[in-house]
């Protein structure tokens, strides 16, 4: 029979430990108190033994071994030795055969081993707690005792430790291997919904119980993964969509242009105008092609490599300087107010196209005599780029709507563009794990806020660990979860 | 007549380019995959190469590593699908002196290759003359015969560079790669409104225009009739 599962789970292995950490303590602890209660029992047996020595050679010679008999007598449970010896150590009387050797007549307790006779016939040898004095007259009075005390007191030692230990050690083991299949539940628990994530359900989500908990903990962090995971693969759907119908409509442009071309026109000037106004088509669908590439380089960017220390005061300069002609041509004003010397951490050029097509849009859509205000603020623990403009605004309704890729506010249908620049401008922001907030009117208030370092670790860039979570989840679902559940 | 070698393993592309440049003027050779493109450079020391990137045999950039190597110093302008800003970097770094995405319009082709062509010589001269124009590097000062003309730096760069290149055709992205560095600037008429100041600055009321506009071109700096 194959062992069961749970005996390889750390839960399980780290029961055992504790359990066998116990079993030593206890062990060790009751070793103690048996030794100690020993060393007690036997001090106290050998004053008594002392003290029966003092009295019985305290009597005088011819009324000893009366003493002594009478001494045995009294002994109901035969613990009790006692020697009466001649001076050339012969037995007088008493139940000791011979002088126990090794014993010395020194008048100190000490630990010998005697034989005899048993009531029943058979002999039987035990060590016992013996004393003797040589008294004036050369007769050695030996007085001992068993000490049977400490036998009975390992005796209830190991009883309890047995009573006590084995039941307990096997609880132990028991609880461990309840917990760890406990867990190995809630690693299948999941297991089922990632499957079903996997098959392609996103909007499961990992069930999680209370907070502190270490597994809703991990419930609730890989929750976080997958609405972000979703929020992506919604939005690359999302593209496949837009692609087709934006590039479509250029190239049927083209297409149709052509068809009549070819039927209608009689001179070769006529076949020139439509080739020219094919080619138009097909470029402007090449800047789609372009700019939704250039999209997915970005937000697909391993350009965090690129990363450094960005002087926003210089940054925004650069890029005022580089559209003061354009807004001078319109009539607007182009002003930009950074006071202090700010850094990020960032891109610069890619902050550089996200300013800049802020700036386009601001200026693209103010009328002439407006202005557009660059201004670099700091405010609690953020830095933020603000870009106000006197034009249409941005409605709150639209505000989500414009972040979209494609869309074009109905306000702004008739100026050139595509509907990419804010979705650049988003992808690049979230690159960096900056946010973009748009505001409502009057005019346009658009602000990319950036968190300083110490936050931006604390939120742990949501985009990054989400991206590796993508990459590899199909693969290494099972084997992260269970290695996960193998360490709670 | 200058002699181009133009690797490209798509016929029909090949076939339009040479014949596109056959047209004005120069001599092309074709070679379709990177191996027999790497041997006719070295037999045949072209004045310029054309090399496309995703080759059969050996691709375009390991081929312009090859002759690099071998102190070969051909100007080659890259030609490739991938237009990403780090292919476009990775392209330069492997020994590329310019790199064009495809699909491209021939006029920037054929000015780049002009440009590759007559690359300005390494120079130490501090000041550039181009007709009635001088500039000085040191002073960033810009003079029209005796007229001193106030330009801000990014149109002082902007005539720096046409006058390196003067009589040549330069296209608007050529001169936002040069002078605004590959930045990704949105506004699409950048060169245009710059280009206006520049010549409302340098070629005054009474003045012989220098700075033209080359109708779906781009503009060019002529110094002669």
């Amino acid at each position: 029979m194959r062992p069961p599962q749970f005996i390889h789970s750390t839960t399980f292995h780290w029961a055992l430990a504790v359990a066998g950490v116990l079993a030593i303590f206890v062990t060790t602890l009751f070793g103690f108190i048996y030794w100690k209660t020993d060393s007690y029992l036997i001090a106290r047996s050998d004053r008594v033994i002392a003290g029966e020595l003092n009295i019985i050679a305290a009597v005088p010679e011819e009324r000893r071994l009366y003493s002594v008999e009478q001494h045995l007598k009294e002994d109901s449970r035969n613990v009790q030795f006692a020697g009466l010896f001649d001076s050339n150590g012969r037995r007088v009387g008493g139940n000791l055969e011979q002088l126990p050797p090794g014993l010395r007549a020194d008048d100190s307790v000490q630990s010998v081993s005697v034989t005899r006779m048993l009531p029943t016939g058979k002999e039987s040898s035990s060590v016992i707690r013996a004393i003797a004095r040589r008294t004036p007259s050369g007769q050695v009075v030996v007085i001992g005792r068993e000490v049977d005390e400490a036998k009975k007191i390992s005796h209830v030692v190991g009883l309890a430790l047995g009573l006590g230990l084995v039941p307990g050690f096997c609880l132990c083991l028991l609880a461990g291997a309840w917990l760890s299949m406990r867990a190995q539940e809630r690693v299948e628990e999941v297991n089922q919904r990632v499957q079903r994530i996997i098959a392609g359900d996103l909007r499961e989500r990992l069930p999680h119980r209370s907070v502190d908990e270490p597994f809703s903990k991990l419930a609730i962090i890989v929750n976080g993964m997958l609405d972000e995971m979703e929020t992506m693969i919604t939005a690359l759907a999302g593209v496949g969509n837009d692609i087709a119908h934006d590039l479509r409509t250029p190239l049927t442009r083209a297409r149709l242009a052509l068809e009549r071309g070819r039927t209608n026109a009689t001179t070769l000037e006529q076949l020139q105008g439509v080739v020219d106004r094919s080619i138009v088509g097909i470029d402007q669908a090449l800047t789609i092609v372009t700019a939704l590439l250039r999209l997915a380089e970005i937000e697909n960017s391993r350009r965090s490599a690129a990363f450094g220390s960005v002087a926003l005061h210089d940054m925004l300069g650069e890029v005022r300087d580089i559209y003061e002609p354009i807004a001078e041509n319109k009539n607007v004003a182009l002003r930009v107010a950074a006071t202090h010397n700010l850094t990020v951490r960032g891109d610069r050029d890619l902050l550089i196209e996200a300013v800049a097509n802020l700036i386009d849009n601001a200026i693209k859509f103010t009328p002439e005599g407006g202005s557009v205000d660059i201004e670099l603020l700091r405010a609690e623990g953020e830095t933020i780029v603000r870009v106000t403009d006197t034009g249409c605004g941005i409605s709150e309704q639209e505000r989500d709507a414009v972040q979209r890729r494609f869309y074009r506010s109905d306000k702004i249908r008739n100026t050139p563009g595509v509907g990419l620049g804010l979705n650049l401008v988003a992808a690049i922001v979230r690159l960096h794990g900056f946010r973009l907030a748009i505001f409502p009117g009057p005019g346009c208030r658009v602000e990319i806020i950036c968190p300083d370092a110490q936050q931006l670790k604390a939120i742990g860039k949501a985009a990054d660990p989400a991206r590796e979570a993508y990459a590899g989840m199909a693969d290494n679902s099972k084997a992260a979860m269970v290695t996960a559940a193998k360490s709670i | 007549m200058a002699k181009l070698l133009l690797i490209e393993d798509d016929s029909e592309t090949a076939e339009e380019i040479t014949a596109e440049l056959a047209d004005c003027g120069f001599e092309v050779e074709w070679a379709a995959n990177g191996i027999e493109g790497l041997d006719k450079a070295r037999l045949l020391r072209p004045d310029a190469m054309i090399v496309d990137r995703l080759l059969p045999g050996m691709d375009g950039l390991t081929v312009i590593e090859a002759l690099r190597k071998d102190q070969v110093r051909t100007p080659v302008l890259v030609l490739s699908a991938l237009g990403a800003v780090d292919d476009r970097v990775r392209g330069l770094r492997m020994g590329g002196d310019d790199y064009l995405t495809k699909p491209f319009a021939f006029v920037e082709l054929i000015a780049r290759i002009e440009a590759l062509l007559r690359r300005p010589a390494e120079s130490r001269e501090t000041t550039l003359r181009a007709g009635p124009l001088e500039l000085d590097l040191i002073a960033r000062t810009v003079k029209r015969g005796d007229r001193e003309i106030d330009l801000l730096p990014r149109e002082f760069r902007l005539l720096e560079y046409m006058m390196q290149r003067s009589d040549q055709l330069l296209t608007r992205a050529m001169l936002l790669e040069e002078v605004w560095n590959y930045k990704f600037v949105p506004a699409t008429n950048l060169v245009d409104v710059h280009m206006g100041r520049l010549r409302h600055k340098v070629d005054g009321p009474g003045d012989v225009p220098l700075i033209h506009n080359v109708r779906g071109a781009g503009f060019i700096l002529r110094t002669g009739p």
